[in-house]
């Protein structure tokens, strides 16, 4: 009987030890001086959650802001609503799906083309096709709108321009007057974050400086100025991050004209040189022989090197002579790309110029991805870097982020947040998010 | 042309041992005295406390316990109010000493079977560490053959040579998704061998003090053809080639002991010990992988331990002729220096407390059990090569039972 009681006794002390838990007790989080309970996050396709060439809802529903709402959640944050495509819809607008491999190690991508929340195509005279989508009713945090400039913000015709905003507008285009800024201003806020700017330099970069135009540095100034002031209007706080460098995304690192060479010289060893059309300057282009610091885009075509082309001097390789260059549209070359630099570190300098004038917090996304790309970073045991799909950082499309990148931008921007309101929204685990999904 | 190379997405486990994994639960008359027993005689487990005290033993034993652990951490990670808690389950080290010598010789014969290092962690599959670490099993079992000699009445000597047989199970996340998002991962799972020896000196003083030395050897435990086996999305299998295996030495490091043992009256015994555990060792942990691949290389992880120390003490009082009863506690410094910390074992300095209480329930049959507490101390630290940053603190708690037939 008295063994057994000491068996008895065992057993639940075992218990016991089981049931205490260890426990780090953290100063509970606080939104120090600033008031968190409706938060908005103006913005292009990296705010709305864009990524693998599309905005779809798995996409969507791991957007930065869609994180940093939720972790404000617990320093008085409300809730935090997303005009989310329906899960009848869930593919949105179509977006690359990574299928496989070549024997090259080159990756297949194929598009993602049903459950699409498409809902017609409207042609615009002067403008061309606008694809419209399923209309969305219902609260909005989240006003990342895909494809806008900061040039946009307070141009009227814009919903009838740009399928993404007038998905969240009530009317129907061609009819849309409601400016960007009028649209997010239509309800009370009490703080925002603000992530436009990009596309200004970025649609000029990736069309290769040939299909779109940087935003006017003055413009760019006088229009970020009436942002601020009037989202500040009413003394609320708020957040923004400076413009990448376009340099910095795998979009304009992968393909590289070194690495096409070489192919051409497998075939051929007396391939000497790549000839692009160059820009000399104004809008002068000529062609020359391409060197490193030219920037081959992701989506460039590299089957057509070497395909002939009828030229006044007869059949010629594409790309392998003077006479054939790569097109203009394909390459970011070394002049373009000092001139997006300039642009960028102008639109940058007065970002934080007026996000100091406001007393706002900045997140500098030059700097750290910048950063990212000269150095990687190691992220809770996971090696991230500005490589195209096995960085981790960004997803197929070469420009956008993957969830584990969202994720990341998120911590910073609530990192910033933090030390310039002096609050303590947690950070987000990173390891809960994943990088490109391989079949 | 549009080559991509599948950047060392590592699978480098980064496997430690640590002062954590240093169990030495060698007795539990031993650990009801704070873990004391190099300089005092008490059982058959001075095989293992002092092998030079053996020969010392007034009778013959045969004896076996078993010290159910349960290590509990926690992890903060940095900027956040997540608290990441180690499951529950039970590690079993275990001891069992068979000590022989015809009456009144001057030679006893020892034979040991114990696990001086060992540890199991189970971080789970979703916690924020979870691509540096899931899971570990470690086990290492020492099998020590044993000779004791007594040079005098006042001094014996004695050593011993040492078979370990060890064992690995360590799972990690990879961060490759597959199409639907979960990750990939790794196993590492093997048993290997090392060999040693250990020596012991044992006196007594004319003062009454007893002072025993001892030395344990270092034991590389070399596995050499352990499971590697890698769970990846089917495009990327051909980049972790399987079957594979890996093989990886591990310097199970020396220790250096001197303990003292007072007698203030027949019914008390008074111990004190000091190790110093030559962990410096431990440079590098290395896997290398039988096939590797532009994305599967050896690895490498620099682990630059430091000696460390611990100080232990304990007492034991015979209430009666049949009932003793012990305490103890003591201290122990860390072997890890700053930014080297991993979950493996988040080493940290430690202090401990022991109770225990022996009875004999026969004559020639005494029944002991102990009970240790011990802490870690929270220690915040970022790790130099995964980055993972946050705090750590940990609880054991480790109940113990032995059996011992004396004659």
């Amino acid at each position: 009987m008295k063994t057994f009681k000491l068996h008895i006794y065992i057993v639940a002390g075992l218990l016991l030890l089981g049931a205490c838990k260890p426990e780090i007790h953290t100063p509970k989080p606080s939104a120090g001086s600033v008031d968190f309970s409706r938060y908005i996050a103006l913005g292009n396709s990296l705010t709305a959650g864009y990524a693998d060439g599309g905005l779809y809802l798995a996409g969507q529903q791991v957007s930065y802001p869609s994180i940093i709402g939720k972790q404000m959640q617990s320093v008085g944050g409300g809730a935090f609503t997303q005009p989310l495509f329906s899960t009848a819809q869930a593919n949105g607008s179509g977006y690359l799906s990574l299928t496989g491999f070549n024997a090259d190690g080159t990756p297949i991508t194929t598009p993602v083309t049903t459950n699409l929340a498409v809902r017609g195509l409207l042609p615009v005279p002067g403008f061309g096709n606008v694809t419209l989508y399923t209309k969305y009713t219902g609260d909005i945090n989240n006003y990342g709108v895909p494809g806008i400039k900061l040039m946009h913000i307070t141009y009227a015709p814009y919903g009838n321009l740009n399928g993404y905003f007038e998905r969240l507008l009530p009317g129907n285009a061609p009819t849309n007057s409601t400016t960007y800024l009028d649209f997010v201003m239509s309800k009370p806020f009490t703080f925002f974050s603000n992530w436009l700017g990009n596309n200004d330099a970025l649609s000029y970069a990736t069309s290769g400086g040939a299909g779109d135009v940087l935003t006017d540095k003055n413009t760019f100034a006088a229009l970020y100025n009436v942002l601020i002031n009037t989202l500040t209007a009413k003394g609320q706080k708020g957040v923004v991050a400076t413009v990448p460098d376009v340099t910095s995304i795998p979009y304009f690192n992968t393909i590289t004209v070194s690495a096409i060479l070489a192919g051409v010289q497998k075939a051929n060893p007396n391939a000497k040189a790549l000839y692009i059309n160059a820009l000399v300057s104004g809008s002068t282009y000529a062609p020359r022989v391409a060197t490193p610091n030219d920037l081959i885009v992701l989506t460039f075509p590299t089957s057509k090197i070497g395909q002939l082309v009828a030229t006044p001097v007869g059949n010629l390789p594409y790309g392998l002579t003077p006479y054939t260059p790569i097109d203009n549209q394909y390459v970011l070359d070394e002049k373009e790309v000092a001139l997006t630099g300039d642009y960028v570190t102008s639109y940058n300098t007065t970002i934080k110029s007026v996000a100091a004038a406001k007393g706002l917090a900045v997140f500098d996304a030059y700097t750290f991805l910048q950063n990212i790309k000269l150095n990687g970073m190691v992220v809770d045991g996971v090696s991230v870097n500005s490589n195209y799909i096995s960085g981790g950082l960004f997803s197929l499309d070469g420009v956008h982020l993957t969830p584990r990148g969202y994720a990341i931008v998120a911590n910073e921007f609530i990192k910033a947040i933090n030390d310039k309101y002096n609050s303590s929204i947690p950070q987000v685990n990173i390891s809960d998010y994943n990088g490109v999904k391989f079949p | 042309m549009r080559k991509i190379l599948l950047l060392v997405l590592t699978a480098a486990p980064l496997l430690a041992f640590s002062q954590g994994f240093q169990v030495n639960l060698g007795g539990q008359k031993q650990i009801g005295m704070g873990h004391t027993g190099t300089g005092i005689v008490q059982d058959g487990a001075s095989v293992f406390f002092n092998p030079g005290a053996v020969a010392m033993l007034p009778e013959n034993y045969i004896q076996g316990g078993i010290s159910p652990l349960l290590f509990k951490s926690v992890f903060n990670p940095a900027g956040t109010s997540i608290q990441n808690h180690t499951s529950n389950k039970v590690a079993t080290p275990f001891h069992a000493y068979a000590v022989w010598g015809p009456k009144s010789s001057f030679w006893k014969l020892g034979l040991g079977v114990y696990t001086p290092f060992g540890g199991l962690t189970d971080w789970g599959n979703t916690w924020q560490g979870k691509y540096v670490l899931e899971s570990l099993d470690l086990k290492a079992i020492y099998i020590q053959p044993t000779l004791s000699i007594k040079l005098a009445d006042w001094m014996s000597i004695g050593g011993g040579f040492v078979y370990n047989h060890g064992s690995v199970d360590l799972t990690r996340a990879i961060p490759l998704a597959n199409s639907s998002g979960d990750p990939g991962q790794a196993r590492l799972k093997g048993g290997g061998k090392g060999y040693g020896w250990n020596a012991g000196v044992y006196f007594k003083t004319e003062a009454g003090i007893t002072i025993g030395i001892t030395h344990r050897s270092q034991v590389n435990t070399t596995i050499s053809a352990g499971n590697a086996i890698f769970t990846v999305p089917a495009s990327l299998q051909s980049s972790f080639p399987q079957p594979n295996t890996f093989s990886s030495t591990i310097p199970l490091p020396a220790t250096n002991s001197i303990g003292f043992g007072f007698y203030p009256s027949s019914k008390w015994i008074l111990a004190m010990d000091v190790n110093l555990v030559n962990w410096d060792s431990y440079k590098t942990l290395s896997f290398d992988y039988k096939n590797n691949t532009a994305v599967l290389q050896d690895t490498h992880s620099a682990r630059n331990y430091q000696q460390a120390f611990s100080l232990r003490g304990g007492a034991q009082y015979k209430a009666t002729d049949k009932l003793a009863l012990r305490f103890g506690g003591g201290y122990g410094g860390t072997a890890v220096l700053d930014g080297y910390v991993t979950p493996e074992v988040p080493d940290a300095n430690r202090v401990y407390g022991t109770l225990g209480l022996g009875y004999t329930v026969a004559k020639r049959l005494d029944i002991d059990i102990s009970f240790e507490y011990e802490h870690l101390m929270k220690r915040t630290q970022t790790n130099i090569e995964s980055q993972l940053s946050g705090t750590f603190k940990t609880d054991v708690y480790i109940p113990g039972i032995s059996l011992a037939y004396h004659w």
